[in-house]
C-alpha cells in the first residue's frame, strides 16, 4: 500500500496559459480529494491535492499568481490570466497544498483519501476505495 | 431575452466562491460530462464537470466586470472570476450555447453524472471506478 510504496520527490507544475511555473524538489503527499463547497465552487469541481514544504518550492512567473483569501485559516491561489487552480494554503503552516491537476504527467501520485465528503455535490458519487472522511483530516486524527 | 422568461422562475442558479459573479439559468439542464482533458485539468485542477449546451440566451450573469475570459483554443473559451478563481464557463467560440461547471450550481442540483470524456487524456493519479459510458475524446465521436 502507500506506506511501502516509494513517494515522489520531484514534480513540474503549471497553469493552463504557461505564465505559472513551478518545481517541487522535496517529498510529496499522496492525493487527498475535498468534497467541500469552497473547494467545489473554486475549482468548478472536487480537487484532488497532494502537499509539499514551501522551501522545495521554486517558481517562474510568480507575479501572475494572484490569491483570494477564502478563510480565516487558508488561501487559494490562481493564475489571474487563465484562471487555473493552483494552491491552497493553510496560511503560517510552511506548507502548500498543491492542486495534483497542475502537475506534469506522469506524477507517480495516488489518490488515497476523500475529506469532507459529508459536504459532497449531489450530481456524482465516489465509486473507488479510498478512504473516506465525514470532515478534515485534523478532525479525524482527534476522534 | 423577453420579459416574460426574465420573470419566471430559474431552472438554476449558481456563484462563484467569493459572490462576485451570479448566474441564473432558464432552461432545463442537461446531465453532467466529466472531462479528463489535459486542459481541464490544468485550468480546474482537477477534472472538468459539466452540464454543457445552454442556449447562451437562457443564462443571466450578473458581476460580468468581475468576469474573466481565457481563450484557451482556437475553439473555445474559459470563463472564471478574475477576484476568486472560479472556474464558471466554458464556451464555444460560436458563442451559442454555453456550459457551467457543476461545482458552481447552487446545491441540490439534481443533476447527475452521466459519461466521461476525454479519457485517453486522463491524469495518472485517479482511477475512473463508476460503469458510466466512457468516450476517447468527445461523446460527440
Amino acid at each position: 500500500m502507500s506506506q511501502i510504496r516509494q513517494l515522489p520527490t520531484h514534480g513540474r507544475g503549471r497553469c493552463l496559459c504557461g505564465a505559472i511555473r513551478f518545481e517541487i524538489n522535496g517529498p510529496m503527499r499522496d492525493v487527498v480529494v475535498c468534497h467541500c463547497g469552497q473547494c467545489r465552487r473554486q475549482h468548478g469541481a472536487p480537487p484532488g491535492y497532494t502537499q509539499a514544504a514551501w522551501e522545495h518550492i521554486r517558481f517562474e512567473g510568480e507575479e501572475a499568481l494572484t490569491w483570494y483569501r477564502s478563510s480565516e485559516k487558508a488561501r487559494r491561489g490562481f493564475c489571474r490570466i487563465c484562471g487555473s487552480s493552483l494552491f491552497w494554503e493553510p496560511i503560517g503552516t510552511g506548507r502548500v497544498s498543491i492542486a495534483a491537476g497542475s502537475l506534469d504527467t506522469p506524477t507517480g501520485l495516488k489518490t488515497v483519501r476523500h475529506i469532507f465528503v459529508a459536504d459532497k455535490g449531489d450530481y456524482y458519487e465516489i465509486h473507488d476505495d479510498a478512504d473516506q472522511l465525514s470532515g478534515s483530516m485534523l478532525t479525524a486524527s482527534r476522534a | 431575452m423577453s420579459s416574460s422568461v426574465v420573470n419566471a422562475a430559474p431552472t438554476a442558479a449558481g456563484h462563484c466562491l467569493c459572490g462576485a459573479v451570479r448566474y441564473r439559468v432558464f432552461a432545463p439542464l442537461k446531465p453532467v460530462s466529466a472531462c479528463h482533458c489535459s486542459q481541464c485539468r490544468r485550468q480546474h485542477g482537477a477534472l472538468g464537470s459539466y452540464s454543457g449546451g445552454l442556449p447562451v440566451e437562457s443564462v443571466i450573469i450578473d458581476g460580468t466586470e468581475h468576469l474573466r475570459w481565457y481563450q484557451s483554443s482556437a475553439s473555445a473559451r474559459r470563463g472564471f472570476c478574475g477576484e476568486c478563481g472560479s472556474k464558471l464557463f466554458w464556451q464555444a467560440m460560436d458563442q451559442r450555447t454555453i456550459d457551467i461547471a457543476a461545482g458552481s450550481l447552487d446545491q441540490p442540483t439534481g443533476l447527475r453524472l452521466a459519461r466521461h470524456i476525454f479519457v485517453a487524456d486522463k491524469g495518472d493519479y485517479y482511477e475512473i471506478a463508476d460503469d458510466l459510458p466512457r468516450f476517447a475524446g468527445s461523446n460527440s465521436g
